[in-house]
C-alpha cells in the first residue's frame, strides 16, 4: 500500500521575470516502510518538496496524499494536528528548544497534543538513541551528533508513519552520520515507518531503498540502487 | 566603503523593522520632553508679562519665593527625571534585545577582527545613528504639539490664556529634546555595547550556544500546558530583560499614581465650587443689611445669571448634648436653596447626611465640625428656645483656606429656618454669578444701585477656572503620554521577544505547534512580564502616592486623608490588560503570515 502519493506538483517562486520554477510537474508514490533518499545538485527543488511532502508550504499546482488524505485541502489547524500526529521531521540544524532539556525536547509534539507521554515507548527511545545519562542536558551541552540524536528522538515520538529529514547528517562527521543513519533506518523497521531524506552523500543514498534525483526542478526516479 | 563604520547605515536598512520600535522610541522621549519645556517655556513667558505689566519687576522676585510655586517646579523636576528614567529603560530594553538577537553577528565580527573597542563604538555609533532621524522628528512633533496646546489654551481654555502666543518656539524646549535624545541614547547604549563587546568568538564559530544563560525549564504539563509553560519561562529565564520589563511597567504606574496625587492636589489648591460667585455685595460693618428686595432687583438685571444670599449671625450661644448644659457658641449661616444644591453637587458632605431635612422651614441643620469633634449626624443642638437637629456635616470648613475650623462650629441653615431662629431677614452677603457674555458696563449698572452702606467686589478676574483647566489639560496630557509609552513599550518588548526566536517558533510549528498555542505562548509570555510590573508599580506607587499625598495635601489640608486610590489602580489594569492584548497581536498575526519554512530557514 502506499503511504505517499504525489501527484503533478510544480512550484514557482516569484513573478514575472523573475519567476523561479523550483519543480515542474513531478509525481512518484512511496510505499508503506520504504527508505528514500532524494539527491540532487545544491540550489532550489529537494528542501521545497520535502516542505511540501510535510505540508509545510503549499504547492502552486497538484496535491500531495498521506496515508489517502489530500494534506492541502485540509484547513491550517487540521492540517497543524495532521503534521503533529503523522509527520516526523528532522532538520539538518537540529532545531531543538534551548531551554528544554532532551526528555522535553522529545516529548514536546505530545505535549502540544495535551497527552501524557508513554513513558514505556520515551525509555525504548532514550535507549535506542544512547540518549539515557544525557536525558536532564540542555541541547547547548550535547555534541551535534548528540543533538541530531536528540532531534530523531522528537521525530519519532509520535510514532509518525513519515519521517521527513532535511539533511540530517549535514552538519555531522561521518563516523556520526553513519551512526545516526544506521539508528534512523533501525527505528524505521522496527516502528514501520517511512522515511524521506534529502542527502548530499553518496553513501548514504547507496543505502536507501530507492533513490529520486531532483535537477533544475525535474524528478528522476533512480529506482532501488542496487539494482 | 570606507571604514568598518560604513557598515551602520548598511545594516539599519536590513534591520528596518527591528529598529523601528527603538526608533518610536526615541521619536517619543524627545517629543516629551521638547513639548514639556517648549510649554513651560510659553508658560513662564506668559506669567512674567502679565506680572510685569500688573506690579513691575517686584512680583517675579515675589513668584520665585512663593512657596507654592517652589512646591510645583520640585514636582515638575521629580516628574521630570521620572520620565527621563522611563525613556532610559524603555530606549535600554530595546537596545538590549537588538543586540542580544545578534550574538552571533558580533562573535563573527570579533572573529574576523573587530576589537573590542570597535565593538562598543559600533554600537554605540548605531544607536546614534538612529538618532540622525528620530531626534528632528521628535522635536518637530514637540513643536507642533506645543502650538496645537497653545492654541487649546487660548482659544478654549481662555481666561488668563487668551494672550498665549500662537506659533512660539522655544529654544529651551528645543535644546533639552536634542540634549535628552542624545543623553539617554549614550546611557541606554552602554550596556548593550558591552554586552555586545563581551560576546566570545567561540560563540559565533560554535553556533550552538545562542543564549550563554540559558536555565532548564520547569516544565511540569500536570499543571501547565506546554504552551504557558514555555511562555511563562521565556519571560522569566532572562533577567535582565524581565529586569527591564519589569521595571519599565513599574515605572509607569509609578508615574500614573503620583501624577493621580498631583490631580488631588490641584483640586485643593484650586477648588472649583458651584456657587464661586463673580460678584459680590456684602455690608461694609459685617451686618445683615442688604435687604431681600435687593436681591429680587439684580436678579432680574442685564448680565445677572444667578443672585443668591448668605446671612450670619456670629457667635451665637448654643448647647449641645455632648457638653450637657455647658454654654457654647457657634456661628450660624443660611443657605440659598441654590448654595445648598451646589454643597451636593461639589460632593462637601460627608457620608451620611441626608441634606433633603434641610430645605425649607425645618429643624434640621449642617454643621461644620472638627474631624471627630463633638457634633455628628443626629445630634441636638439647642439654639435659644429652639432644638435642631444636624442633619449632616461638611467635610471640611468651605470659609478658611486649609478647610480647618480652629475649633469652632458653624451651623448652616437654609433661608427660611434661619429668619425663624434669628428673625433676621436681610443678607450679609450678596452673591451674584454673571452670564458669560457679561459686560463691564452690566457690572458697573449693578454696582450702581448700590447705596453706601454696601460693598461691591468684582471677583471676575479671581476665578480659577482657566487655570484649573489648564492644569488639569497638562496633568491628563501627561498621563496620557505616560499611559502611551507604556503601551509603547509593552508592545516594544514582545515584538523583540517574538522576533528573537522566530527560528525557534517555526521549529515548534513545523513539529506540530498550532496557531492558537503559540498564541497562548506568546501571551503567557507578555502577562508575566505584566503580572510583575503591576505588582512591583502597585506596591511602589501605592507608597509614594501616599507619600506624596502627606506631604502635598495633609500637611496643608488637615481633613484630606490619603485612600487606597481604586479607581486609578483600575484602570491602570485595564490598561496593561489591553496594552498587552495589542502588544501579542501584531507579532502573532506576524508569524502566522510569515510561513513556516520561511521562518526555520531565517537566520
Amino acid at each position: 500500500m502506499d503511504l505517499l502519493e504525489v501527484k503533478s506538483i510544480s512550484k514557482t517562486y516569484g513573478s514575472g521575470e523573475t519567476a523561479v520554477q523550483a519543480l515542474k510537474n513531478v509525481s512518484f508514490t512511496v510505499p508503506k516502510g520504504e527508505f528514500v533518499a532524494i539527491v540532487g545538485e545544491s540550489g532550489p527543488g529537494k528542501s521545497t518538496l520535502l516542505n511540501m511532502l510535510g505540508a509545510l508550504d503549499p504547492p502552486t499546482s497538484g496535491q500531495v496524499f498521506i496515508d489517502g488524505k489530500d494534506t492541502f485541502s485540509m484547513k491550517e489547524r487540521e492540517l497543524t494536528i495532521f503534521r503533529r500526529r503523522n509527520i516526523g521531521f528532522i532538520f539538518q540544524a537540529f532545531n531543538l528548544i534551548p531551554e528544554l532539556t532532551v526528555e522535553q525536547n522529545i516529548v514536546f509534539p505530545v505535549l502540544l497534543d495535551y497527552k501524557k507521554p508513554d513513558k514505556k515507548y520515551l525509555e525504548e527511545l532514550l535507549a535506542v538513541l544512547n540518549l539515557k545519562e544525557r536525558r536532564h542536558h540542555l541541547p547547548s551541552q550535547l555534541s551535534g551528533g548528540q543533538q541530531q540524536r536528540v532531534a530523531i528522538g522528537r521525530a519519532l515520538m509520535t510514532r509518525p508513519s513519515l519521517i521527513l529529514a532535511d539533511e540530517p547528517t549535514g552538519n555531522l562527521d561521518s563516523q556520526n552520520s553513519s551512526e545516526v543513519i544506521a539508528l534512523l533506518k533501525k527505528t524505521a523497521k522496527k516502528y514501520e515507518q517511512t522515511i524521506i531524506m534529502i542527502t548530499h552523500s553518496r553513501s548514504i543514498a547507496q543505502t536507501a531503498d530507492r533513490v529520486l534525483q531532483v535537477t533544475d526542478g525535474v524528478l528522476t526516479d533512480f529506482g532501488r540502487c542496487c539494482e | 566603503m570606507k571604514s568598518y563604520l560604513s557598515l551602520i547605515p548598511l545594516s539599519a536598512k536590513v534591520h528596518r523593522r527591528q529598529n523601528r520600535m527603538t526608533n518610536l522610541c526615541i521619536i517619543f522621549a524627545v517629543f516629551l520632553v521638547t513639548a514639556v519645556f517648549g510649554m513651560a517655556e510659553m508658560g513662564i513667558k506668559l506669567e512674567m508679562g502679565r506680572l510685569l505689566e500688573k506690579h513691575g519687576s517686584q512680583a517675579l522676585v515675589n513668584l520665585s519665593s512663593n512657596q507654592a510655586v517652589q512646591t510645583m517646579i520640585l514636582a515638575a523636576v521629580v516628574l521630570f527625571v521620572l520620565i527621563l528614567i522611563a525613556g532610559v529603560l524603555m530606549i535600554s530594553s530595546s537596545l538590549n534585545s537588538n543586540v542580544a538577537q545578534r550574538t552571533k553577528f558580533f562573535g563573527m565580527m570579533r572573529c574576523i577582527g573587530m576589537s573590542k573597542e570597535q565593538i562598543i563604538r559600533f554600537v554605540r555609533l548605531e544607536a546614534l545613528n538612529w538618532c540622525k532621524t528620530a531626534i528632528p522628528i521628535g522635536v518637530l512633533l514637540g513643536i507642533v504639539m506645543t502650538w496645537a496646546l497653545c492654541a487649546v489654551l487660548r482659544f478654549f481654555v481662555g481666561g488668563e490664556f487668551s494672550e498665549m502666543t500662537l506659533f512660539g518656539v522655544s529654544p529651551i524646549g528645543i535644546a533639552s529634546g536634542v540634549i535628552v535624545g542624545v543623553v539617554t541614547v549614550l546611557i541606554a547604549a552602554s550596556a548593550p555595547a558591552k554586552r555586545a563587546a563581551k560576546v566570545s568568538t567561540i560563540t559565533a564559530v560554535s553556533g550552538g550556544m545562542e543564549n550563554e544563560n540559558i536555565t532548564k525549564c520547569a516544565v511540569n504539563p500536570r499543571f501547565y500546558k506546554i504552551e504557558t509553560a514555555l511562555g511563562v519561562h521565556h519571560a522569566v529565564s532572562a533577567k535582565k530583560n524581565l529586569f527591564l520589563m519589569t521595571g519599565s511597567f513599574a515605572l509607569s504606574i509609578i508615574l500614573f499614581l503620583s501624577f493621580s496625587v498631583l490631580i488631588e492636589l490641584i483640586g485643593h489648591v484650586m477648588p472649583q465650587f458651584s456657587n464661586t460667585p463673580d460678584l459680590t455685595i456684602s455690608s461694609a460693618d459685617h451686618s445683615n443689611a442688604a435687604d431681600t428686595a435687593l436681591l429680587d432687583k439684580i436678579s432680574g438685571m442685564e448680565g445677572v445669571k444667578r443672585v443668591y444670599g448668605r446671612r450670619s449671625f456670629f457667635s451665637v450661644p448654643v448647647e449641645t448634648d455632648s457638653d450637657a448644659g455647658q454654654a457654647e457658641v457657634a456661628d450660624l449661616i443660611s443657605y440659598d436653596t441654590f448654595d445648598l444644591e451646589c454643597l451636593v453637587k461639589d460632593k462637601l458632605l460627608q457620608k451620611g447626611s441626608d441634606i433633603s431635612k434641610v430645605y425649607g422651614d425645618s429643624r434640621w441643620v449642617l454643621a461644620i465640625c472638627d474631624a471627630g469633634g463633638r457634633l455628628k449626624t443626629g445630634d441636638i443642638v439647642r439654639v435659644g428656645s429652639e432644638e435642631l437637629e444636624i442633619a449632616g456635616l461638611l467635610k471640611y470648613n468651605p470659609f478658611s483656606d486649609d478647610g480647618s475650623t480652629n475649633g469652632e462650629v458653624t451651623l448652616i441653615a437654609s433661608g427660611e429656618t434661619f429668619v425663624r431662629l434669628t428673625e433676621e431677614n436681610d443678607y450679609s452677603l450678596i452673591m451674584i454669578q454673571t452670564t458669560a457674555d457679561a459686560t463691564d458696563e452690566d457690572v458697573a449698572a449693578i454696582c450702581s444701585i448700590l447705596d453706601e452702606n454696601c460693598v461691591f467686589q468684582d471677583k471676575r478676574e479671581q476665578r480659577t477656572t482657566s487655570l484649573y483647566l489648564a492644569f488639569m489639560l497638562f496633568v491628563y496630557g501627561f498621563l496620557a503620554m505616560i499611559t502611551l509609552v507604556a503601551v509603547l513599550n509593552i508592545m516594544n518588548s514582545i515584538s523583540m521577544s517574538v522576533s528573537a526566536r522566530t527560528k525557534q517558533y517555526g521549529a515548534m510549528r513545523a513539529v506540530g505547534m498550532d496557531e492558537r498555542q503559540l498564541t497562548r505562548m506568546i501571551a503567557a509570555e507578555a502577562f508575566t512580564y505584566a503580572l510583575s510590573g503591576c505588582v512591583v508599580g502597585c506596591i511602589i506607587g501605592l507608597l509614594i502616592s501616599r507619600l506624596l499625598y502627606d506631604n502635598l495635601i495633609t500637611t496643608h489640608y488637615s481633613y484630606a486623608v490619603w485612600r487606597i486610590p481604586t479607581g486609578s489602580l483600575t484602570i491602570i489594569i485595564l490598561f496593561v490588560v489591553i496594552a498587552v492584548i495589542a502588544a501579542v497581536y501584531a507579532p502573532t498575526k506576524r508569524i502566522r503570515n510569515t510561513s513556516v519554512t520561511d521562518t526555520i530557514n531565517e537566520l
